[in-house]
């Protein structure tokens, strides 16, 4: 005998739906909380909002721009061109008359793949393996914790350059992960052991005690919890894709065959002697220019990005919510007491 | 009347002021108005407030969450935070014939002032140390910013904190996780004087506590502000707590005082409506449960204060007048120190009579318990090891066993209530847990209608109850309502889990609809607006009915209220608990209710003819029928909770609780023979060796105790000689020194 043959009548419980919402409303409502209340949230903050303007940009840059700028070909301009001066060769040429800018352009859909491929690789890698184990515990946990403390005494980039030397890897999205194959440990351990604190919490204890199966719960009442932490783990992996990428062609490791900041680099560097004249100084600085003020961007992005999951910020971009005016009391006073004892 | 009250509010003119002005203020407040500016208009969350405080007086301010007066406490310092402005003026006298403006005073000033002068203490003192650096660092830090003399200052942070019976040595150089929060929160009180300021202004500075040590440090207070000269400003939303301890007490209703008196004064010829109302909302175990109400309605939003008197809405009073016009302060009775703000102050002791006088007739009420239990639960122990950061002196121990639930049976029935009371640390939380199946026990049995529920968890012998069953028949209903909610989803998705993951059958809007009664049903209305909300937005009492509503929707045999109403403003927990017993007849729900509040917990079990059950060091000492445990308790302990629950009496000073020792002895290693030995008045050398007990045989609604002195002549206890614990510091003593006392023996 449970519970369930009980039938209060007259009882709120029994309630079923009278009326029907379409299926256009329920669309539009979902449309507005995954994107429209995140896109306001993103833009009302100036940080946010340049990070994500600058990723806009390498995003068209990497999709549109490569249809619009023909890829640069060896000696279509005079060699060395400063840049600035020929508006058909905006950011200059190189020594072999290789116009710049349709090189940076075309090196960016190799590496916005490469940068999706790796953030994602450590961020989901490191999301099921740190909460799975946190809230699991016990022998899974030990498990788990003993695989990624192994990965973890291994040296990260020597690994990445032996593999990159015996694999000889081409496909961007593969790089990407190869640069990452051992990153997502550390983030894993850190995810666990915030895991390891929400699991007590009493909103957790109640799922469980409603005997809500663990993948739900860790779904919908662990990870958006952690979801600042993680989204600002993933554009920091994004940054070191791009850095460690750039850094590796840079020196040769990884084999020339796409475009690439870090090739362009290397080539400025060892046949143009970048460094030494200051007639092709551009060519080395144009690169440097493409990755410092994508990986700013990132940097800004993530910065505004913790508002997004943040459900005061939330609620105050939405529409449909009430207006609460205890709340407002509470936080007032909560700041007059940190500011005082501060 | 005068003519001009009709012209508004804020040109209301309040004549009467006597009481509120001193003849030696130490704190003049004039006129003081805090506003914020919000997108939905301009918030006012102190409203032209005018209050002296008098010199060594013991100011007691009372009101609801949301009524303004952590703002009076802010505003006092001159402290608003920042998009908040204060208007108006504030004078602080250091000596009758000196006046220093408190608003004109330069950061630098207003620092000094601020610590040297006029210190403050807040709720929760573990937020206020901090956790990387010793207590000693916090007090040379204090000092030393302040310029004082730094040997002088150390000699004096020591003798407040023996004041406080504290040892000064070992709190020093304890880090704050290291003390009890009773023990962090006297340390925190010695901080804040250690610069010998002239007044201390406490916000709630006990909320987190147990009554027991609530009841404690007022008696400390009181000590330390004759020792001292203090003059203390006490905030509270507990009227009883600060009853005994205030000489006057002001009430505060919608961001301003609604009156203002002595404290016997207000206490026993309440005259303001809402100050009547309030204390027949406030549990306490002397009031009959009949007479005990919640007040009607909400307290008013600080954007939207109602015209007029702004208590108007809830009160049985009002009449047009009221509604037009702001009343002024009147004086009651012609006495010039109790003022209340209201036009009919004189109808008012007969539209809402308060029972003051003791003879009532308490009416039977009975219970619709089933005569087999849901849950059942025998011999259960419950043992934890020990983690690395237990007591202050343990850190260096390896791993204890800490005894939380040893050897406890206990059976609920259906429709039952039963009550666990007890100190925190005493084990019930952990009981609570076993019995919902929530914690595995180490040792006993946990049954739900006859099947072993770990049993059918693990798939042992036959199960004739599956796990998931029973699973969903036991739920729980957290303390912490801000905790208990996820603070990423919406009220509607918080709910709408359960019914997703168990009732597949319904659609997206049958839940919705379900959810929308349910919420309608508590008095969420309207219900699309609050199942939008996120749980911030709600108020503490609408988060509470929340959990209690998801709770509910499993369709649960038992719930375990865990501290449910413990964190809600007292004028709140009569409501909530009527909300919780209400329910309980719509859906046939037995509750397992845990506080550490024996008013409480009398007023819960009391309405449903449950029990109450009280635990010490994780024992059962005493068990049965609420009222009869609430009239004539019989263990000591008991006798020694029911001291701690404040009642709304004033001339019985804060005395010394009827306990040698009010830390309680730590788990680990629990006193031998009688646990309470080592703290009980009554105790004689045959309860250091043997152990009483509950009597087996009796029958789950009699009244049984586990103590040698309800044993008959013939027991040993009667002839041995009584336990003489010698100093009288022990009564404050750490717990793990009774523990050492203990073992000494
Ligand atoms: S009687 Fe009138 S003035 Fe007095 S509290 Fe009620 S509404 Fe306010
Ligand atoms: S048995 Fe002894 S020590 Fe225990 S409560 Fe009774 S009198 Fe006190």
């Amino acid at each position: 005998m449970t519970a369930d043959d009980r039938t209060p009548d007259d009882v709120p419980f029994e309630t079923v739906s009278s009326s029907e919402v379409t299926r256009g409303e329920r669309i539009r409502a979902t449309i507005d909380e995954w994107i429209l209340v995140p896109a306001r949230i993103l833009w009302s903050d100036w940080r946010a909002r340049v990070g994500t303007l600058i990723m806009l940009l390498y995003v068209l840059m990497g999709t549109v721009g490569v249809w619009l700028v023909d890829a640069p070909q060896i000696g279509e301009g005079e060699r060395l061109i400063p840049p600035f001066t020929d508006p058909s060769y905006p950011l200059g040429t190189d020594s072999m008359g290789n116009d710049l800018f349709a090189q940076v352009v075309h090196a960016t859909p190799p590496m916005l793949e490469m940068i999706v491929a790796g953030a994602l690789f450590t961020t989901v890698m490191a999301t099921i393996v740190g909460t799975f184990s946190g809230y699991k515990g016990g022998r899974t946990d030990k498990l788990l914790m003993m695989f990624t403390d192994i990965l973890l005494t291994i040296p990260g980039l020597p690994l990445v350059i032996v593999i990159a030397v015996i694999l000889e890897p081409r496909e961007p999205w593969v790089i990407g992960i190869i640069l990452t194959l051992n990153a997502w440990a550390g983030l894993a351990r850190a995810i666990r052991s915030q895991v390891l604190t929400m699991r007590e919490e009493s909103f957790v204890e109640a799922s469980r005690l409603m005997g809500l199966p663990t993948r739900t719960i860790l779904v919908k009442d662990i990870v958006p919890g952690l979801m600042p932490y993680i989204l600002v783990n993933f554009v920091n992996s994004a940054r070191t894709v791009v850095f460690t990428s750039v850094g590796l062609y840079f020196l040769g490791i990884l084999p020339f065959t796409n475009h690439n900041w870090g090739v362009m680099m290397n080539l400025a560097y060892t046949t143009g002697g970048a460094l030494y004249t200051l007639r092709a100084a551009h060519w080395l600085l144009v690169p440097m220019a493409a990755i410092v003020l994508l990986s700013f961007g990132f940097i800004l992005f993530a910065q505004g990005t913790d508002r997004l999951f943040n459900p005061r910020v939330r609620a105050r971009h939405e529409n449909n919510a009430g207006a609460n005016s205890s709340d407002d009391a509470d936080e007032n006073s909560g700041k007059v007491s940190t500011h005082i004892q501060g | 009347m005068s003519d001009n009250s009709f012209t508004g509010r804020s040109e209301a003119t309040k004549a009467d002021v006597s009481a509120i002005q001193v003849d030696d203020p130490i704190l003049e407040m004039r006129d003081a108005s805090v506003t914020f500016d919000m997108d939905r208009g301009e918030s006012r969350v102190l409203d032209q407030v005018n209050l002296d405080v008098q010199r060594n007086e013991i100011l007691g301010v009372v009101g609801e969450s949301g009524s303004g007066k952590s703002m009076f406490a802010s505003a006092l310092l001159d402290a608003v935070v920042d998009p908040g402005t204060l208007s108006g003026d504030i004078t602080y006298h250091p000596d009758p014939d000196r006046s220093v403006d408190v608003l004109d005073l330069s950061p630098e000033q207003l620092r000094e002032l601020r610590w040297e002068e006029i210190s403050m203490v807040f709720q929760g003192a573990q937020s206020s140390f901090n956790p990387t650096t010793t207590i000693r660092d916090h007090f040379e830090e204090t000092i030393e910013a302040h310029n004082y003399d730094m040997a002088q200052g150390m000699a004096h942070a020591r003798e407040l904190l023996e004041d406080l019976y504290l040892e000064p040595d070992r709190v020093l150089d304890a880090y704050p996780h290291e003390l009890s929060g009773g023990m962090q929160q006297r340390a925190l009180i010695a901080l804040s004087l250690v610069l010998e300021p002239n007044v201390l202004v406490m916000d709630e500075p006990t909320a987190a506590l147990d009554l027991l040590m609530q009841r404690s440090i007022l008696s400390l207070l009181n000590d330390l502000q004759e020792k001292y000269d203090l003059t203390v400003v006490f905030i509270t939303h507990d009227l009883p707590l600060v009853a005994g301890l205030a000489d006057r007490l002001a009430v505060m209703y919608a961001f301003e005082f609604a009156e203002v008196g002595p404290a016997d004064e207000i206490i026993r010829n309440p005259t303001h409506p809402y100050t009547r109302s309030l204390l027949k909302a406030v549990p306490n175990l002397d009031t009959p449960l009949q007479e005990m109400q919640p007040i009607e309605g909400m307290a008013p939003d600080p954007v939207d204060v109602p015209e007029g008197c702004s208590y108007h809405p809830r009160c049985p009073l009002a009449d047009d007048v009221c509604r037009a016009s702001n009343p002024a302060y009147h004086a009651v009775d012609d006495s010039d120190d109790h003022v209340a703000a209201c036009f009919h102050w004189e109808q008012a002791s007969d539209v809402l009579s308060l029972t003051t006088d003791g003879e009532t007739e308490h009416a039977e009420i009975v219970g619709k318990q089933s005569a087999d239990p849901v849950v059942s639960l025998t011999d259960v122990d419950v043992h934890f090891e020990q983690e690395a950061d237990g007591g202050l002196l343990s850190i260096f121990d390896d791993p204890d066993l800490v005894h939380a639930v040893d050897d406890v049976s206990l059976d609920v029935y259906e429709n039952d209530v039963v009550a666990l009371v007890g100190e925190s640390g005493c084990g019930k939380t952990t009981l609570g847990k076993t019995s919902i199946a929530a914690q595995r026990p180490t040792g006993g049995s946990v049954t739900y209608r006859e099947q072993d529920v770990w049993d059918a968890k693990d798939g042992v012998g036959d199960v004739e109850t599956p796990f998931e069953a029973i699973r969903r028949s036991l739920q729980m209903v957290h303390q912490d309502p801000g905790g208990s909610l996820n603070p990423n989803r919406k009220v509607q998705a918080s709910l709408e889990a359960p019914l997703k993951h168990w009732n597949t059958g319904m659609d997206a809007e049958d839940r919705k609809e379900r959810v929308f009664s349910m919420l309608e049903y508590v008095g969420m209305s309207p219900p699309e607006d609050y199942a939008g909300r996120y749980p911030h937005q709600l108020s503490g009492g609408e988060q509470q009915r929340v959990a209690l509503i998801r709770a509910l929707l499993m369709n649960p045999d038992l719930i375990l209220a865990d501290e449910a109403v413990s964190a809600l403003d007292v004028s709140l927990r009569v409501e909530v608990m009527d909300l919780m017993l209400e329910l309980q007849d719509v859906f046939d729900t037995s509750y397992l209710f845990i506080s550490h509040n024996l008013s409480n917990a009398r007023y819960f079990a009391g309405n449903a003819g449950g029990r109450i059950g009280v635990m010490y060091l994780g024992e059962i000492v005493e068990i049965g029928p609420a009222e009869e445990i609430i009239a004539n308790p019989k263990h000591p302990y008991t006798k020694v909770l029911k001291w701690s629950t404040a009642d709304l009496e004033v001339d019985q000073d804060v005395e010394e609780p009827p306990i040698s020792s009010i830390d309680i002895p730590d788990p680990v290693d629990p006193p031998s023979g009688c646990r309470f030995h080592t703290r009980c008045p009554e105790a004689r050398e045959a309860c250091a060796r043997q152990q009483p007990s509950l009597d087996e045989h009796a029958s789950d609604d009699e009244h049984r105790v586990a103590c040698f002195r309800e044993y008959d002549q013939s027991h040993e206890y009667w002839e041995s000689e009584p336990i003489d614990d010698g100093e009288s510091t022990d009564l404050f003593a750490d717990g793990s020194d009774a523990a050492e006392i203990e073992s000494d023996d």
